[in-house]
């Protein structure tokens, strides 16, 4: 059994000095470089990946996976306060962080979100043990039609988790969708929507877009006087967050713990739909409904909680598969190739003491997270107290040098000008700017997955509900979709009824 | 006054002669060295070029940076090394991407406005099959096909990728016709050959060896001189009597017009650090097959795989018209 192993890698890691002394090093690095806007967990990942060249195996791994967890925790701590997600994931946290810290309770915010974080990455990693097997013959049974069927239930999603009019999400959504599409067409590198341009053939990037619609519509917001971040200088007082608050809210932190580690598995677009299932979940079973989006601690506690235990699941594919799921598990697929590791089916039967150091990392990961995070709140809150001014023009320089960053490319500099614009337009029409993101995440996902099963079915539209996967998880779609709906109309009904009678 | 001019004069040509390492090594490099990579970081030309560069450091006595300058198919980066100024502070590393798109899209850069400098390693493709498709070689492949054009779904990338060449070339050398379904990267790709949702695919051996050794596929023929380390039981092409070798290739290059000694400095420096010992085995683990080699070589390899693939587009009618020769 693996416990045994994992047992043993975990004593083998508290037992030396030296790897506790670097899994606080690379959570502390990953914190930081996770909540600079711009910087992805799989930058961070790949700009410290030659410092573990010259370490062991274990200890590279568990540099490598610190880091990881750590900087999703850290892409929270900038959407909270600047409202700027510093990873695309925390998207979500930053829908009720926000407003927590414009009330004077980022500190709180940030805290609820770390105690999440740990809860949902606990819980993943177990979920990790117990269940991998079955997790990996999932995710490698899943072709074309279910990841088609699953961006769209991602995109149905993401329209209760934009605020009160889910179509206004859709509509802003299908926007993003449409930015997708700018650049080659990957089903057959042909251009669209390029106009011949140089800078419009790399397409759009979702950081570059996420940096103007949330960070410069921000400053843009503020020197119109719209909306003012600094209310009442949060100060240290108010990072304190008595324990039992936090316990009060486990079924949120244990609901969007499952609903990431299930979703987390499903390659590529895993924790985006996650949290976005995990907060539309949150904001539909609770009994206050309205307070969503204004600041519910719930919104900021089952988002990050489902995005911290998807890292679990999207390292089932890259482990037992050796297929990355994504750009995070990529990097790191290719960290342990050079390590000598070729992650696959041959190492997942072969070598258990591989994986069960891995889990033994993720753990660790999860814990010096909450030691850091915990040290570093009260000085993290500290940045609100600053004068606007001096905040503002910070914000403005992180979304130029994050946008630059991302491909070295000045024209990212003037596209997310453009989405600045564009956010701050949004803005004043009332609409969510979030699902904007999230359609340039799930749009070219579901494009090709669609057309691409379309061109293996040649042509035939039934392949979508011939395969049981797919017809589920568009029977859920639907039923997402016509719910509200369906309940207005009972509830007409039934006034109706009791009028007449 | 006149001694001083000739024990200048002097000591010119002792520097010119004796000392033209020495010399550079003063005046180049004077600052870090910016090493492009056209593809994001993680991938393995961005692996490739992490490895080089940090041992390249302490021969070159300045850092090489990495930078990741991503989009448009590898275009971006590659104009973005043709647009910068030749004094050796900007160089880059490509792979097939660079060729196969300086034929498609007009406003990537031609292959003319760079000068290769040192070859590092190739990176077989090879063709597998499901398992339970009950195809054991080439020859039962290609009969398959024969009978039935097109009854095999076979995965590859979009349209210029690597794999879709070998697919190309696969398809020009036997005379037959795939079901081609184009997948973003090569992960997608044994994805969906795992899942079963194709059948047939032309992957690099790095990819798909462990589902080979696991028995979910079975790889017919690797597109290489020599049989990779990583499938020692898997025949080439070659030996099977196909003379069917293609591969990626990792080259690192310059903007055209670069000095001569700044060229040797870098080309010395990037050789060295290439043929380290501990790299080498990293390269091989990788599926990588090094054979390191200065500007010449680079030059040659260039100019064989130009050979190979520019007609293949040609024929696909992938060539944008105003690029044809």
């Amino acid at each position: 059994m693996i416990i045994n192993e994992f047992l043993a890698a975990l004593l083998s890691i508290l037992s030396s000095p030296e790897a506790l002394m670097m899994a606080l090093f690379a959570v502390t690095l990953g914190v930081i470089l996770g909540a600079l806007p711009g910087i992805s967990s799989t930058m961070a990942i790949a700009v410290l990946l030659p410092v573990t060249f010259g370490m062991e195996t274990q200890l590279a791994i568990l540099f490598l996976l610190g880091v990881f967890i750590s900087s999703v925790y850290g892409g929270s701590i900038s959407a909270i306060l600047i409202n700027i997600p510093g990873t695309p994931a925390a998207m979500v946290t930053q829908l009720d962080g926000y407003p927590m810290c414009k009330a004077g309770l980022g500190g709180q915010a940030l805290k609820y979100a770390l105690y999440a974080s740990t809860v949902g990455g606990v819980i993943g990693i177990v979920l990790l043990i117990v269940i991998s097997p079955w997790m990996a013959k999932a995710a490698g049974s899943m072709r074309s039609p279910e990841f088609a069927a699953i961006a769209a239930l991602g995109l149905v999603m993401l329209a209760f988790a934009s605020g009160k009019s889910p179509l206004r999400g859709v509509l802003v959504g299908l926007l993003g969708l449409m930015c997708g599409m700018i650049g080659f067409d990957t089903v057959t590198d042909v251009e669209r929507f390029t106009y011949n341009s140089v800078t419009m053939q790399g397409g759009v990037d979702i950081v570059t877009m996420m940096l103007g619609i949330f960070g410069l519509s921000e400053v843009m917001k503020n020197l119109a006087g719209a909306s003012n971040p600094i209310h009442g200088k949060p100060g240290m007082g108010n990072a304190k967050l008595p324990i039992w608050r936090v316990l009060a809210r486990w079924k949120a932190a244990i609901r969007g713990s499952l609903v990431g580690a299930l979703i987390g598995c499903v390659p590529a677009i895993g924790s985006s739909i996650a949290v976005s299932v995990a907060y539309a979940q949150e904001a539909r079973l609770s009994k206050d409904k309205d307070s969503f989006g204004k600041g519910n601690p719930d919104g900021v506690v089952a988002p990050e909680a489902a995005n911290s235990s998807s890292i679990g699941g999207s390292l089932i594919p890259m482990m037992t598969l050796g297929i990355p799921g994504d750009t995070v598990t990529a990097v790191l697929m290719g960290a342990l190739l050079m390590h000598g590791l070729r992650p696959g089916p041959m190492l997942f039967t072969n070598n258990p003491e591989f994986f069960a150091s891995v889990y033994a990392a993720l753990l660790i990961g999860v814990v010096a997270t909450l030691i850091v995070g915990l040290l570093l709140a009260r000085w993290i809150v500290k940045i609100m107290g600053l004068p606007p001014r001096i905040l503002l023009t910070g914000i403005a320089v992180l979304c130029v040098v994050g946008s630059f960053a991302i491909r070295n490319s000045i024209s990212d500099v003037f596209i997310m000008v453009f989405f600045g614009v564009i956010g701050y337009i949004l803005h004043l029409l009332r609409l969510p700017a979030a699902p904007l993101a999230f359609g340039l995440i799930l749009g070219p996902i579901l494009e090709e997955n669609l057309r691409r099963s379309l061109l293996i079915s040649r042509g035939s539209w039934s392949v979508f509900i011939e395969r049981p996967l797919s017809l589920g998880i568009l029977t859920v779609t639907l039923l997402v979709l016509l719910l509200p709906m369906l309940s207005a109309l009972c509830r007409r009904w039934s006034n109706s009824m009791r009028r007449t009678a | 006054m006149k001694v001083r001019k000739v024990a200048l004069l002097l000591s010119l040509i002792v520097f010119g002669m004796g000392g033209v390492v020495g010399a550079q090594a003063q005046s180049f490099p004077k600052k870090a060295i910016s090493l492009v990579v056209v593809w994001p970081a993680g991938g393995s030309h961005d692996i490739a070029a992490r490895m080089v560069a940090e041992n390249i450091d302490k021969s070159l006595g300045e850092p090489v940076v990495i930078t990741n300058v991503t989009g448009a198919a590898g275009s971006n980066g590659m104009r973005h090394v043709a647009q910068a100024e030749p004094d050796g502070y900007t160089i880059g590393l490509m792979g097939m991407h660079a060729l196969v798109q300086s034929f498609m899209n007009p406003n990537a850069p031609s292959l003319d406005s760079f000068e290769p400098l040192v070859f590092m390693a190739q990176e077989p493709g090879s063709l597998q099959v499901r398992s339970d498709l009950g195809i054991n070689n080439i020859e039962e492949y290609v009969q398959k096909l024969k009978d039935s054009p097109g009854s095999l779904i076979h995965g590859n990338d979009a349209m210029g990728g690597n794999t879709f060449v070998y697919t190309k070339l696969l398809e020009e050398y036997f005379d037959v016709e795939l079901t081609k379904v184009p997948y973003p990267g090569h992960a997608a790709n044994t994805g969906a050959l795992v899942s079963g949702e194709i059948e047939s695919a032309a992957m690099p051996v790095s990819t798909i060896a462990q589902h080979h050794e696991a028995g979910t596929v079975k790889t017919l023929g690797v597109m290489a001189e020599e049989r990779s380390s990583l499938l020692p039981d898997v025949p080439t092409f070659k030996e099977q009597g196909h003379n069917l070798v293609s591969g990626d290739y990792y080259i690192f290059f310059m903007p055209k017009g670069v000095p001569d000694e700044v060229a040797q400095t870098l080309e010395s420096a990037f050789l060295k650090a290439i043929q380290n010992p501990a790299l080498q085995q990293r390269m091989e683990d990788m599926g990588m097959t090094s054979s390191p080699g200065g500007r010449d070589i680079a030059r040659q390899v260039l100019a064989e795989q130009e050979a190979i693939i520019y007609p293949i587009l040609l024929n696909g009618d992938l060539v944008h018209e105003s690029l044809i020769k």
